[in-house]
């Protein structure tokens, strides 16, 4: 499939332009991972930003005390992203992210060229932080409702 | 315009972190879901917050589904 196919269902890229998306699309590749593949880990220097295509990936968390075990907090499925984090603040991986299901498709985007992309158009970088900023607001909602 | 529903899942009675995940359509209450290896039932589903464009952001409570 034409990753601009998939780019367009993806709420991170919601009110760009055709072109741009085109654009983001040339910086985009495609890996596929099977159930239990280690995608990122957390604690690592994160580099890259996440699209899930198909399939779906857990989120795990391993608190900062020695005797707590790992834990998911949530699972991704189609058209979420994980990694902004790190592409947003510079930080280590939050979290490590694991595939769930067999032939697990992401869409990976380097950060640099992703960064590069929002400082030459800044309606794009523009769009794409504030959409990234309301993507972290949907999953704290979420975690409010586990929670509940 | 095609419409997304980018859903927020939880799961009752189950030890499940729940799931967020695009699809095409609105859920019904009683529909099956399936989150990556295991099958729910939509006890629940409600707006989270307003539509934006072809966005919409739902919340859906499940069931573990019997067969």
């Amino acid at each position: 499939m034409d990753p601009i196919d998939v780019l367009k269902n993806v709420e991170l890229f919601d009110g760009i332009t055709p072109e741009e998306l085109r654009t983001i699309a040339g910086i985009c590749e495609s890996r596929t991972y099977q159930a239990g593949e280690l995608i990122t880990k957390q604690g690592m220097p994160g580099e890259e930003l996440f699209i899930v295509h198909a399939g779906y990936v857990e989120i795990i968390r391993t608190p900062l005390t020695s005797d707590s075990k790992p834990r998911t907090i949530v699972n991704l499925g189609e058209g979420q992203i994980f990694g902004e984090m790190a592409l947003v603040d510079m930080g280590p991986r939050s979290a490590s992210v694991r595939a769930l299901t067999d032939h697990t498709r992401l869409l990976v985007i380097q950060r640099d060229a992703f960064r590069e992309l929002c400082d030459e158009n800044h309606h794009l970088g523009y769009i794409i932080m504030q959409n990234i900023a309301a993507d972290l607001s949907f999953k704290l909602r979420h975690r409010h409702l586990v929670a509940r | 315009m095609t419409e997304i529903y980018k859903i927020s899942y939880v799961v009752l009675g189950k030890e499940h972190p729940g799931a967020i995940k695009n699809s095409d359509h609105r859920p019904d209450i009683g529909e099956r879901v399936k989150l990556g290896k295991d099958e729910f039932v939509v006890a629940e589903i409600f707006d989270l917050i307003p539509a934006r464009g072809m966005f919409h952001y739902l919340h859906a409570t499940l069931q573990t589904a019997e067969n």
